[in-house]
C-alpha cells in the first residue's frame, strides 16, 4: 500500500512509513486475518456468492459515497448530510423517470441518471458555498441541511409515499443494480454492475486526487489552510469543490441503490453518513484532514464491509451488534491515537 | 506584466498614510513607506511596533486597511494574496507557513505546481526537478523529498526562503529571517540577499536585531507602536541612535535599578529531557531572583519552561522549596505555588468573550465562590477592581470583555490572574510581545518589584536587551541544551547574541 500523494521516493534516504500507513498496514493486517479466520471457521465466507454478490455489493454504493467524503475530509472538512443527500437523488432519479415514461427507456435512464447528478452537485456545492465562502462550521452546516435535505425529499414524495419506476423501465433500470457481467467469460464467475461503478468512480477519484494539481491543493489545503491561502491558492474554491464532488458520489450511489428496490422513498438511508465517515476515518485519513486518501478508504471500508459480513455467519445477535461496530471504529483509531504518541504528549506543545 | 523594466534606484515600492486597526487598538498609525530597485530596506522596530502589519497589507492579507499603495508606478488596492503574488511580490512570513504535511519541493513549488501532460494534472518530476533548481541557486542543504513536518524550525525557515523567491518575484519581504537562523544559515542567507539585490529586486528586511543591519541594509526606517519615527541612510546612524528611536527614550529609563538580593535556592530541576526538544537541563532558581533564559526561536527555550510547570511532560526530576514535585500538571504546580505566563497570549492565555473579572478570577474561582460552587459577582468584580487599580489595566472597568483591551493591557489582565494566587515562583515567557513601550516600562518594573518582594522568576525572551537588563543570571540555550550561564548584570547584547547562535565556542 503505498497510498501516499507522492511520487516514490528515488533510492537513496532511508524510507520511513508515515503515522497513515503505519494505520493502513494495521487495519489491512486485521482484514486479512479476520477473513482467514471466518475463512477457516465458516463455510459460508470464502464463497464466490457471498465475497460478490453479497459483501462487495452492498460495500460497493457505500464506498462510492466514500470516495467523495475522502475528498472532504482530506481537505479537513466534514459531510454529514450525504445519507439525506443520497435520498433527495434517490427520488429525484425516480421522480426523473416517470416524468420520462413514453421516451425509449434507455434515453429517458441516461436523461434521469444526469439530472440526478446534477441535482447532487447542486446539494453538495450548496454545503461548500455555505462553509468556505460564508464561513459556517463543517458540523453545524452539514447537520443543518441534512435536516433540510431529509426535509426536501419528504416534500418530492408528497408526505413520505413510496414512489415506483414506471412498469415499462423496471427491468432495464433495476440492471443498475441487479445486472451482472460475466468474467473470464465464465457464468459461474460473473461481477455485479455496482462493483464495475464503484470500481470506476474509485479509479477516476484516485487520479483526480493523486495525480491532478486540484488534488494536490486538497492536500495543501486540509495540511494548512492559511500557508495554502498565502500562496495564492484559491482555497474557498477548493473548499466548496471537494463538497461538490462529494453530492456526486452521491448521486451515483443513489442511482445504483434505487435500481435494488425500483422504489425511493424518504425515509430511506438513515444514519448512512456515520458509516461512510467511520469508513474513511478507519482507513486512517484524520479528521483534521491533510493527509490519508483513497486507498485507505478502500481498506477501511473493506474492514468495515467484513465486519458486517461476518455478524450474522458468526450468530451476533441484532441487538449486540451495534456494540461492536461502535467498538471497532473506537479500537482502530484509539490505537492509531496511541501509535501516533499521542497517549503520552496529549497536552498541546 | 511586463511594465517597463525598472533601472536600479527607481521607485518600485510607495506607501502613504496606511492605516489598519484591530478592534480597539490601531496597528498602523498614518504609516508612509517607499522602496527602490535593488535596494535593501530595513524595517525596525520593537514588538509591536507594526512591522508585520505594514508587510501583511502589502502582502494582501487585509482587506480592511486605509491608505494609498503603489507598486511598480501603479495604483493597486490589495486584498487577496494571490494579486500581490501576481505582482512579483515575495513573502517570507515570520510564522512559518509551510505545509507540514507536504514535501520540500512540494512546498517550494507550492501554487505554481508545472503542468502535465493531461490537462489538470501536474508533472511531479518536473516539480521535484525545478525545485532542486531553487535549493541548488540558493545552496540550501535540503532534501527535496523529505516531509516538512520532520525539520527543525531552522529548516522549516529555509524552506519557506525558498518558496518565496522564485523566477518572476521583483519585490521580496523579509520578515525577521533570522529569528531562528544559527551562524553559518545567517551568513549564507545574507549571500542570497546580496545576489537578489544585485539582479535588482527590492527587498524590505525586518529585523530587531540592529547589530546585524549594517551588513546588509541600505536604509532604515524605524516603527514605534504603528507610527514611522524616521528614515535614515545606514551610513548616516549609529544603532545606539537606532534604538533610541525604536524605544523612544534611553534604556536606563526603562529599566529601574536593581533592588533585589537573591536568597536561598527555592526550585531544583535536575536532568530534565524530552527527546527531540531538550536535553539534560539541571539549573537553579533562588529567592528573590530573575533567572533569564536566552536562545533563538525554536531554541527549546519555551519548552523546558511548560516541562517545568507540567504543561509538557518530560523525564527529570524537580525540587521545589524542599520537596520534590512528582508527577508536575499545571493544576499540582499552581497548587504549590508555581505559575505560568504563556507565549501565545491569544491561544493559552486570554479567554476571549469573557469579561475581564473573570480572566483575572479565574485562577482564584474556588476563593470567589460559595459554599455548592456558585459564583459571587461581587467578590469577582471586588478582586478585579484589587487588581486592575495594582496593575493600572485601562479602561478600569471589569465587565468590558478581554478582547476590547490592548495587547498590553491584556497582558496584565493575564500577569494580575497569577498575582491573585500570589505564586513563590512565576515563569514569564515573552511577557512583554506585542504590547507597546509604555506598558513594557510598566511591566519591567513590576517584575523588578515582584523579585524584590522575594519571588523566583524565570524570564524568557527573545528581546536580549530585557534578558541582559533584568535578570541577576542568564542562561543559554542552543538545540535543546544549556550551552553557558552568564552573569545577568554587566554582559554586553551582542555578546549574548553571539553566544546564541553558537559563534566562538567551536
Amino acid at each position: 500500500m503505498t497510498a501516499n500523494p507522492q511520487p516514490p521516493t528515488p533510492a537513496g534516504g532511508r524510507w520511513k512509513p508515515s503515522f497513515q500507513l503505519i494505520q493502513a498496514g494495521t487495519v489491512l493486517l486485521l482484514l486479512l486475518v479476520l477473513c482467514a479466520v471466518s475463512a477457516s471457521q465458516t463455510e459460508t465466507f470464502l464463497t464466490w456468492q457471498n465475497l460478490v454478490y453479497n459483501l462487495l455489493t452492498n460495500a460497493a454504493y457505500l464506498g462510492i459515497m466514500a470516495c467523495g467524503m475522502t475528498f472532504v475530509m482530506v481537505a479537513g472538512g466534514f459531510d454529514l448530510s450525504v445519507g439525506s443527500t443520497t435520498t433527495v437523488c434517490s427520488v429525484v432519479t425516480v421522480l426523473a423517470l416517470q416524468a420520462l415514461t413514453g421516451q425509449p427507456v434507455w434515453v429517458s435512464i441516461v436523461v434521469a441518471v444526469l439530472v440526478t447528478a446534477a441535482a447532487g452537485t447542486l446539494l453538495g456545492a450548496l454545503n461548500g458555498a455555505t462553509i468556505s465562502y460564508i464561513g459556517v462550521n463543517p458540523f453545524v452546516a452539514t447537520l443543518s441541511t441534512m435536516l433540510v435535505f431529509r426535509g426536501i425529499a419528504l416534500i418530492l414524495t408528497h408526505g413520505g409515499q413510496t414512489e415506483s419506476v414506471p412498469l415499462a423501465m423496471k427491468n432495464t433500470f433495476s440492471q443498475l443494480y441487479w445486472g451482472k457481467v460475466p468474467l473470464f467469460g465464465s457464468e459461474a464467475y460473473q461481477v455485479t454492475v455496482p462493483i464495475l461503478v464503484f470500481a470506476g468512480v474509485f479509479l477516476i477519484c484516485l487520479y483526480v486526487l493523486r495525480f491532478t494539481r486540484f488534488g494536490h491543493y486538497v492536500y495543501a489545503v486540509g495540511g494548512n489552510e492559511n500557508a495554502s491561502w498565502l500562496a495564492g491558492i484559491n482555497t474557498s474554491l477548493v473548499k466548496a469543490a471537494t463538497y461538490a464532488i462529494c453530492g456526486l458520489t452521491c448521486a451515483v450511489a443513489a442511482v445504483i441503490y434505487t435500481g435494488m428496490s425500483n422504489t425511493a422513498q424518504a425515509a430511506s438511508y438513515r444514519g448512512l453518513e456515520l458509516v461512510v465517515i467511520a469508513s474513511v476515518i478507519v482507513g486512517g485519513t484524520p479528521l483534521g484532514g491533510g493527509s490519508g486518501g483513497l486507498l485507505f478508504t478502500l481498506v477501511g471500508l473493506l474492514l468495515l464491509s467484513v465486519i458486517e459480513n461476518l455478524l450474522p455467519q458468526f450468530g451476533v445477535q441484532e441487538e449486540y451488534r451495534n456494540i461492536v461496530r461502535g467498538l471497532i471504529i473506537l479500537v482502530v483509531v484509539a490505537v492509531d491515537v496511541l501509535a501516533r504518541g499521542g497517549g503520552r504528549k496529549a497536552r498541546r506543545t | 506584466m511586463s511594465d517597463a523594466e525598472m533601472k536600479p534606484g527607481d521607485t518600485i515600492l510607495r506607501m502613504e498614510g496606511i492605516e489598519k486597526d484591530f478592534g480597539a487598538v490601531r496597528a498602523l498609525d498614518h504609516v508612509d513607506f517607499d522602496l527602490c530597485a535593488g535596494e535593501i530596506h530595513a524595517l525596525v522596530g520593537e514588538n509591536g511596533a507594526g512591522k508585520s502589519t505594514l508587510m501583511n497589507v502589502l502582502a494582501g492579507r487585509f482587506a480592511d486597511y486605509r491608505g494609498r499603495l503603489a507598486v511598480f508606478g501603479r495604483q493597486v488596492r490589495l486584498t487577496n494574496p494571490r494579486q500581490a503574488l501576481g505582482l512579483g511580490i515575495g513573502v517570507i512570513y515570520q510564522e512559518l507557513s509551510v505545509l507540514g504535511n507536504l514535501t520540500v519541493a512540494e512546498n517550494i513549488m507550492l501554487g505554481h505546481e508545472p503542468a502535465g501532460r493531461l490537462p489538470g494534472t501536474l508533472d511531479r518530476r518536473a516539480l521535484a526537478a525545478q525545485a532542486q533548481a531553487v535549493l541548488t541557486e540558493l545552496e540550501f542543504d535540503l532534501r527535496p523529498d523529505a516531509r516538512v513536518a520532520g525539520l527543525s524550525h531552522a529548516r522549516q525557515c529555509l524552506v519557506e526562503i525558498a518558496h518565496a523567491i522564485r523566477k518572476d518575484v521583483r519585490l521580496l519581504v523579509f520578515d525577521e529571517p533570522t529569528a531562528s537562523l544559527g551562524g553559518d544559515d545567517v551568513g549564507r542567507l545574507f549571500e542570497v540577499i546580496r545576489r537578489l539585490k544585485a539582479r535588482g529586486i527590492g527587498i524590505i528586511y525586518i529585523s530587531h536585531r540592529l547589530a546585524e543591519l549594517p551588513q546588509i541594509a541600505d536604509r532604515v526606517t524605524v516603527l514605534r507602536d504603528g507610527k514611522v519615527v524616521g528614515t535614515r541612510r545606514i551610513a548616516d546612524c549609529k544603532v545606539s541612535a537606532l534604538s533610541q528611536m525604536m524605544l523612544g527614550r534611553k534604556l536606563t529609563d526603562m529599566f529601574p535599578p536593581k533592588r533585589n538580593t537573591p536568597g536561598e535556592v527555592i526550585l531544583k530541576v535536575r536532568g530534565l529531557t524530552r527527546p527531540g526538544a531538550f536535553h539534560d537541563i539541571s539549573f537553579d532558581l533562588r529567592e528573590g531572583e530573575i533567572l533569564g533564559i536566552a536562545g533563538l526561536v525554536g531554541s527549546g527555550r519555551t519548552e523546558i519552561a511548560r516541562a517545568v510547570f507540567g504543561a509538557d511532560r518530560a523525564a527529570g526530576r524537580c525540587e521545589f522549596l524542599g520537596r520534590p514535585l512528582p508527577r508536575r500538571s499545571p493544576k499540582r504546580c499552581m497548587a504549590r505555588g508555581i505559575g505560568m505566563i504563556q507565549e501565545d497570549r491569544k491561544r493559552d492565555g486570554t479567554i476571549t468573550d469573557s469579561s475581564v473579572g473573570l480572566n483575572i478570577g479565574i485562577s482564584v474561582l474556588d476563593r470567589l465562590s460559595g459554599a455548592v460552587g456558585l459564583l459571587r459577582p461581587r467578590r469577582i468584580r471586588n478582586n478585579a477592581r484589587r487588581m486592575i487599580d495594582r496593575m493600572g489595566i485601562r479602561p478600569t472597568d471589569p465587565a468590558r470583555l478581554i478582547q476590547t483591551l490592548s495587547g498590553g493591557n491584556q497582558q496584565k489582565v493575564v500577569l494580575g490572574r497569577w498575582l491573585c494566587r500570589d505564586p513563590k515562583v512565576l515563569i514569564l515567557d515573552e511577557p512583554t510581545q506585542g504590547i507597546d513601550i509604555g506598558t513594557k516600562a510598566q511591566i519591567y518594573r513590576l517584575i523588578m518589584d515582584l523579585a524584590a518582594a522575594g519571588k523566583g522568576i524565570i524570564l524568557i525572551s527573545s528581546e536580549f536587551f530585557e534578558i541582559v537588563n533584568l535578570a541577576d543570571r542568564i542562561l543559554m540555550v542552543r538545540d535543546g541544551r544549556i550551552v553557558r550561564e552568564m552573569p545577568g548584570p554587566g554582559t554586553d547584547v551582542d555578546a549574548l547574541f553571539a553566544a546564541c547562535i553558537g559563534e566562538g565556542d567551536e
